[in-house]
């Protein structure tokens, strides 16, 4: 049972349901294509309408309309945001030169946020954390040594159409080798995770649905 | 007009002249999922359907329980006071969360056994959809309401992040935690631990990025898909986590040391079922390198995969 609606007949129909659309999603693997895209569909539509009522109730109303009603004068940035807000609604009608402004400030401020916090939050408290520092064990020394150098040799397989010299076109091919293994690596975990998923589901079906293990 | 035109040639002529027909190049074949594969597929579900009743029925006894690698969790959370407030940061994915879920439940049983208060924040759309659904959940099992905060959906990402370590109360939320947050300037200072639940973009790295160059002092408990480790495991590493569960094991492991009354879906992935899952994905590994090597090796490109989904 999902355990969302203290074992009332809701959430017999919310199993009921969810074991249908897990079958209808597996149906793909055996060629039947018509339960998954109707799945497909359903996901798409609620996760429209889910995101239209989020936006509208916990965005819209409680920080724009409900203080402009409120206190019509009391933040003028407010206005802003409506200005803003109309612009992107109206984009399909809009001039270019009009729309332009909003999604320019939308790219432009998430851009800023992220990059001024990839390098101090990430770049810089890592390179710190990665450098070779004294009073480092001799475990420490040596996987900070041979980290820089894949870092190094990595950095150099990305050096695309520069001029090259023999050696660092051997490093640079060392390196793309050591990125495929990084690669590898990654889709190692990502297999896991994928499987415990698909066990998730497993447990559902054959745990839950037909009560093995109430 | 019609006269001006090329006469056709005779039909008869067309019938008598030998023509050479073009060699057609047979296309590779596409492999479409259902057609070659299907059967496989459905071994595969079976075998792991019968792993998974059997982890069920001997109750995980199958295989041993693993031991956790790692204290610091549990150490962080018995650090806190009574009565400490901790930010649950729910930025889960919907496809991933499941993964995760028995860890985080045990999680915010083990909180609320230390006797802390629980409040929820989302700044992603997806983790919102999941902190609802817990909050709903923990309600539904008998935890106090006085306990228990929402401080809802937060727009805009990084942005929301960076707001939020100054204000992080909505207008309309009281009770004593809302009281505690706003005594201590209503941020996210205001509180001595975040859990971080991490599965899309806006995940624990963000949180890093953006809330733990303003507010280092506070201690960030992440816990995240296991795809999501190597991009994680660097920040533990530097201290910027005080804590990282990120794993199947590490989860599994975790959430046997928290005494608390698991519901069905709170179990963590069985070990036979993922025993059996990886044994069988390194099988379709191994066929894979055996049939595509050779084909790699004359440089001839492998059969593309058909998705028409």
């Amino acid at each position: 049972m999902s355990g969302f609606f203290a074992g009332g007949p809701a959430d017999g129909v919310a199993t009921v349901i969810g074991a249908l659309l897990t079958l209808g999603v597996w149906a793909y693997l055996l060629g039947e294509r018509r339960f998954f895209r109707l799945a497909q569909h359903l996901l798409a539509g609620l996760a429209t309408g889910y995101l239209v009522v989020l936006a509208v109730r916990e965005v819209l109303l409680p920080r724009m309309v409900q203080p402009m009603l409120a206190a019509p004068a009391a933040d003028p940035l407010l206005w802003v945001a409506l200005l803003l807000v109309a612009a992107m609604a109206g984009a399909q009608w809009l001039p270019r030169t009009v729309v332009v402004v909003p999604v320019s400030l939308l790219v432009a401020g998430t851009a800023a946020f992220a990059l001024a916090g990839a390098v101090a939050g990430t770049l810089l408290p890592q390179l710190g954390a990665a450098s070779v520092a004294p009073g480092l064990d001799p475990a420490g020394l040596v996987a900070a040594i041979i980290g820089a150098l894949i870092t190094v040799l990595v950095v150099l397989s990305f050096l695309h159409g520069a001029p090259r010299t023999r050696l660092v076109a051997g490093a640079a091919g060392i390196g793309r080798w050591l990125l495929l293994a990084g690669v590898g690596g990654w889709l190692g975990f990502l297999i896991v995770s994928r499987l415990a998923l698909l066990i998730d589901r497993l447990g559902f079906l054959v745990g839950d649905l037909p009560g093995v293990s109430r | 007009m019609t006269e001006d035109r090329t006469p056709d040639p005779p039909a008869s002529e067309e019938s008598e002249l030998p023509v050479e027909e073009p060699e057609e190049i047979a296309p590779a074949e596409p492999r479409a999922p259902g057609s070659s594969v299907g059967g496989g597929w459905l071994l595969v579900l079976v075998l792991l359907a019968v792993a998974v009743v059997a982890d069920r029925v001997s109750g995980g006894s199958l295989l041993p329980r693993p031991e956790p690698n790692d204290q610091s969790v549990s150490t962080a959370f018995r650090a806190l006071a009574p009565g400490a407030l901790v930010l649950v940061a729910v930025d889960a994915d919907l496809g991933t969360y499941p993964e995760i879920r028995p860890a985080v439940r045990a999680a915010l049983s083990d909180l609320l056994g230390q006797g802390a208060g629980l409040a929820f924040v989302s700044v992603s759309v997806e983790g919102r959809a999941i902190a609802v659904a817990e909050l709903q959940r923990l309600r539904a099992s008998g935890v106090s309401g006085e306990r228990l905060l929402d401080l809802g959906y937060v727009a805009g990402a990084e942005a929301a992040l960076v707001r939020l370590t100054t204000s992080a109360l909505p207008g309309d939320v009281e009770g004593p935690m809302a009281s505690a947050v706003a005594a201590a300037g209503g941020g996210i200072g205001a509180f001595d631990l975040a859990l971080l639940v991490g599965g899309t973009d806006v995940g624990p790295r963000t949180w890093v990025e953006q809330v733990g160059t303003r507010l280092p002092e506070l201690k960030m408990v992440a816990i995240a898909p296991t795809f999501a480790r190597p991009e994680l495991e660097p920040y533990l590493r530097s201290g910027q986590l005080t804590a990282l569960l990120a794993t199947v094991n590490d989860d599994a492991a975790y959430a046997g040391t928290v005494d608390a009354d698991t519901a069905p879906a709170d179990r963590p992935a069985g070990g036979a079922a993922l025993l059996a899952g990886i044994l069988i994905a390194l099988l379709v590994v191994v066929r894979w390198l055996l049939t595509a090597l050779p084909r790699l090796r004359t440089g001839q490109a492998p059969a593309p995969e058909l998705d028409e989904g």
